[in-house]
């Protein structure tokens, strides 16, 4: 896991890389990858490669990138991992390739060179790189399937720019700052911001399962190799057969497989564990897998202790059941307002949420972590949120009056005549949003309605912002293919959106101000060919397939404990405090009845904006 | 490839035009005729001012149609009369919709280019939705480009940017003696800027100049700045000019021939134009195609030509003080004797294109 940057002067005018400018961009991602650096400059000084480095595989020298091949033609920086690079090692070692080192790095080298920009396919794992092809004159962006690893690009017509982090990218000093009307407007809809935006016209984001080439020409269109809801429109295709036994067994072998690739590395591997079914489970598997030495770390907070709410004790429970060196870090207040100047100097994009992670992922690098196995996206898979039962409850029920053109605007109108404060904005946007997949999804996920955003935003950054995201249009997007059952749908949005945009990219600003790699077993493409076909034809019985996978069974109370989301009292820190000195007085819409995050994301908007 | 695209340009002018817009066309549509593949480039421009002696081979330029609806009526005359056409080319911004709705028609690919100011604030949703219609659009610098995606909804990756280029006419030399004795430039040294002198295109920056002077001068007293091109705010700089009393340091040459331009570079030291409107400035890379150093702006296109301050001068347009110490440098510096804007030069220019055509072409 590292960072990753690179500088391509395609164009004729443009003038060669200047490589004070690549130090800048590299250094700046210096707690993503501490344990060494490298830079590489083409002969002609047309390309530079960076790299920071965080040794988890082959700790030695030789594992040093930017990495070229034998003959000099290949170059690569890669931020990552490769789960089955022993797999394609042992496939190019008998098509005649030769290694040096015991990298991944190296096997990504060897198997461009044998398949070209098709590669990507072979792989599993979370990666982002850039691959400079010599002979071709061209460079080859790549981000895995999910998005897991971010990978953020810069074109100004003459010189494409990219790197793991967008602040990393601006620290350059040769790329534009102007603001991006379409992110902005994405951030204050989802709380995060929609890729490809970025929150900088000039700054985006390679999509997820996107491979993007760069030659003399310039910037070509990205191409998709992968997209979720096309995985789970072929599940749809391919139901599972079998009984409930059959099904667990099938099952628990695809998860037992996804946590074994994801435990390879050269230093040990801990799990963050809260008093949830699905981080437990994959602590019951990580000991399946035969890791018998496992470090796991759980948050606690003194607002909790005694409550239903506070996690350790389960956790605890969780850590006893499997033998885990087990530690409880204490989070408290005055912590965390310490902390706050620095979550927002590490926060690369606006977001309302990744304060958990940064907390964790300091708790493990505190007791000598590099790797830690996390949970997320246990919930997509598993269809663990509400929004599985009420989008598609709110599609129904509002099909009909939905189509009554006009009665969104009606209800718009009388809210606007009742005051703002009266009446809940999503309420009235249900006529308007509710009778779609796409709509509703909006309405669950959504801060600020599209008509509130002007408030927020200011009239010309939310009418540029919504004339170039096209929200819905976005939302509608992702579900193509569609799938045809509401859980494949409502799966594809939260893995496509919410997931993605914000869970992965939380963590992984999170996790790696701290320098700790996070690998999530239950966010993986091979994974979820398996599962998907199960999932979206028995959900009821599928929902226990993971808390039913671990040999030695989850304690008792883990199980029988209501589903609730991660707890944690900082949404009443973030309540208490006014940490940000506002231009301006927080408009009437922001008001704490209608939840926090709004504040807190209007907050976050001036702060970063300002 | 074989030689079968055929080109339909619609422009405002080109061969035969004066003008940034006219010579970029003139280039743009040569090298366009060069490219293989390229069967026949036809021309429809809205305006000429003299009859093309020669044009180059496979390029066919009609009349000259000004009034707008019969611009647009010749426009689908040629397309329809011309067909197939395989690449509907629009030569500004302002004939977008024409030229979608052409595209559109002929189920053609089409090719926008955008200049400068043109392109830069936004314009009404039709010519917006015309522009995020084209499956290319050329830009003449990164600026233009910035600013365009500003406003147009259109996939980055689609907008590329063509700087200008420069003729081989504009190479060093020596100062011409005529021109030393014309404008009594012998022992001087001499500043210049060259441009049209239009009150539309007050940031082109000359009074900027004229009020660096007295510093300048404090230290160059030797210098003379003259300023080339004519047009309806000479008379404002000329006020100005008085009122600084420089009267005796300033020279308006009005409006020269285009066969006596490389020769003005040549006379000069250093080309000044703290312009804060260029699209790009191509008499940026006339100069430095003539040797000599220059100066201008770093808050428009003039960064492209200046390579960002790697071969002239860029300079904050509105610091005087900064203006005037980049002046004195430049004074001061030995000649540059090298085409510094070799980087530009035509044969780089046309294998770009040739590139855009043929990706274009292939998808």
């Amino acid at each position: 896991m590292c960072g990753i940057a690179g500088i391509y002067a395609y164009h004729y005018a443009a003038n060669p890389v200047e490589h004070a400018e690549l130090r800048r961009m590299r250094d700046h991602m210096a707690a993503r990858g501490p344990d060494g650096l490298g830079e590489w400059y083409s002969q002609h000084e047309r390309v530079g490669l960076g790299h920071r480095r965080l040794t988890i595989i082959d700790l030695s020298e030789r594992g040093a990138q930017p990495m070229a091949s034998a003959d000099a033609k290949l170059v690569i920086t890669f931020n990552g991992e490769i789960y089955n690079y022993r797999q394609l090692r042992t496939s190019l070692e008998s098509e005649g390739y030769k290694f040096s080192t015991q990298t991944d790095a190296e096997v990504l080298l060897h198997l461009y060179a044998e398949k070209g920009q098709a590669m990507v396919n072979d792989l599993r794992g979370m990666f982002a790189f850039g691959l400079w092809d010599a002979e071709k004159n061209a460079l080859l962006l790549a981000r895995d399937p999910y998005g897991i690893k971010p990978l953020y690009y810069a074109d100004d017509g003459w010189t494409l720019r990219f790197a793991s982090q967008v602040k990393a990218l601006l620290v350059g000093g040769k790329v534009c700052r102007r603001q991006e009307p379409a992110g902005w407007v994405g951030f204050c809809l989802f709380g995060s911001v929609p890729e490809p935006f970025t929150t900088y016209q000039e700054i985006r984001a390679l999509p997820a399962g996107s491979t993007l080439w760069v030659d003399r020409i310039g910037t070509r269109q990205p191409k998709q190799y992968f997209s979720i809801a096309d995985a789970y429109c072929h599940a749809e295709a391919t139901r599972s057969v079998g009984n409930g036994e059959d099904l667990q067994l099938s099952a628990r072998e695809a998860l037992l497989d996804s946590v074994r690739h994801h435990l390879v590395a050269d230093v040990p591997v801990g799990a963050f564990l809260s008093g949830g079914i699905h981080s437990g489970a994959l602590v019951g598997l990580m000991h399946d897998a035969g890791q018998q030495d496992i470090q796991t770390v759980t948050l606690a907070f003194d607002e909790f202790r005694g409550k239903s709410e506070d996690e350790a004790l389960l956790a605890a429970a969780v850590a006893a059941q499997y033998g885990t060196r087990h530690t409880t870090r204490v989070v408290t207040e005055q912590e965390f307002r310490e902390d706050l100047p620095k979550i927002l100097e590490a926060m690369d994009q606006p977001t309302v949420d990744g304060l958990t992670s940064w907390f964790v992922s300091k708790a493990a690098r505190e007791i000598g972590l590099k790797v830690a196995i996390s949970s997320l996206g246990g919930d997509e898979l598993f269809g663990g949120y509400p929004s599985f039962r009420d989008v598609p409850f709110c599609v129904r029920t509002l099909a009909i009056p939905g189509r009554i053109p006009g009665l969104g605007d009606l209800a718009r109108w009388l809210q606007n005549r009742l005051g703002q404060r009266s009446v809940n904005p999503k309420a009235v946007g249900l006529l308007k949003y509710g009778a779609t997949y796409s709509g509703a999804y909006l309405l669950r996920r959504g801060l600020f309605m599209p008509w509130e955003l002007e408030t927020v935003l200011g009239a010309d950054t939310a009418r540029l912002g919504l004339r170039r995201l096209k929200p819905i249009s976005h939302i509608e997007a992702l579900l193509t293919p569609r799938p045809k059952t509401s859980f494949g749908k409502i799966a594809v949005l939260e893995s496509s959106l919410y997931m993605r945009n914000q869970l992965l990219r939380d963590t992984d600003w999170a996790s790696m101000a701290h320098s700790i790699q996070v690998r999530v077993p239950l966010v993986d493409a091979k994974l979820l060919s398996q599962l998907a076909p199960t999932m979206t034809s028995s959900r009821p019985r599928s929902k226990r397939l993971l808390e039913n996978s671990p040999r030695v069974p989850l304690p008792a109370q883990v199980i029988e404990r209501r589903k609730t989301g991660v707890a944690t009292p900082i949404r009443s820190w973030l309540q208490r405090g006014k940490f940000v000195q506002q231009s301006r007085p927080a408009p009437s819409l922001v008001v704490e009845q209608w939840g926090w995050a709004r504040r807190w994301a209007f907050e976050l908007a001036e702060l970063v904006k300002g | 490839m074989a030689r079968s695209i055929r080109v339909l340009a619609l422009v405002t002018d080109a061969f035969g035009g004066h003008g940034g817009i006219a010579q970029y066309n003139s280039d743009f549509l040569s090298a366009l005729a060069s490219c293989e593949g390229v069967r026949e480039v036809i021309v429809l421009p809205r305006a000429t001012e003299r009859l093309p002696s020669t044009l180059p081979h496979g390029v066919r330029q009609l009349g000259p149609v000004q009034s707008r609806a019969g611009y647009s009526l010749a426009a689908l005359w040629t397309a329809r009369a011309h067909r197939p056409i395989d690449i509907v080319f629009c030569g500004h911004p302002y004939m977008a919709p024409l030229s979608a709705g052409i595209a559109k028609i002929l189920c053609a690919p089409l090719w926008v280019q955008v200049h400068g100011v043109d392109a830069w604030a936004e314009l009404s949703g039709l010519y917006r939705r015309s522009l995020e219609a084209a499956d290319l659009i050329t830009a003449v610098s990164r600026y233009t480009r910035r600013r365009l995606l500003e406003w147009v909804g259109i996939d980055p990756v689609r907008v590329k940017i063509l700087p200008n280029t420069v003729n081989p006419q504009f190479r060093p030399g020596q100062k011409p003696g005529y021109l030393l004795e014309r404008y009594c430039a012998g022992g001087k040294k001499v500043l210049m800027t060259v441009s049209r002198l239009a009150s539309s295109e007050r940031y082109k920056g000359h009074d900027r100049v004229i009020r660096a002077l007295p510093r300048v001068l404090s230290e160059h007293p030797e210098a003379v700045y003259l300023i080339v091109g004519d047009g309806d705010d000479r008379a404002r700089l000329q006020a100005i000019t008085a009122d600084c009393g420089l009267v005796e340091k300033v020279c308006f040459t009005g409006r020269v021939v285009p066969e006596e331009l490389p020769d003005h570079f040549r006379l000069a030291d250093v080309l000044v134009m703290p312009s804060t409107g260029e699209g790009f400035g191509i008499v940026f890379l006339e100069a430095m195609a003539t040797g000599i150093h220059v100066i201008g702006g770093n808050q428009d296109g003039s960064l492209d030509p200046l390579a960002d301050g790697v071969l002239g001068r860029a300079v904050d347009p509105d610091n005087g003080e900064e203006l005037a110490s980049a002046i004195c440098s430049a004074l001061c510096a030995a000649p540059a004797k090298v085409d510094l804007a070799n980087r530009f030069n035509v044969r780089e220019f046309t294998e770009h294109l040739h590139k855009l055509v043929r990706n274009l072409s292939e998808n």
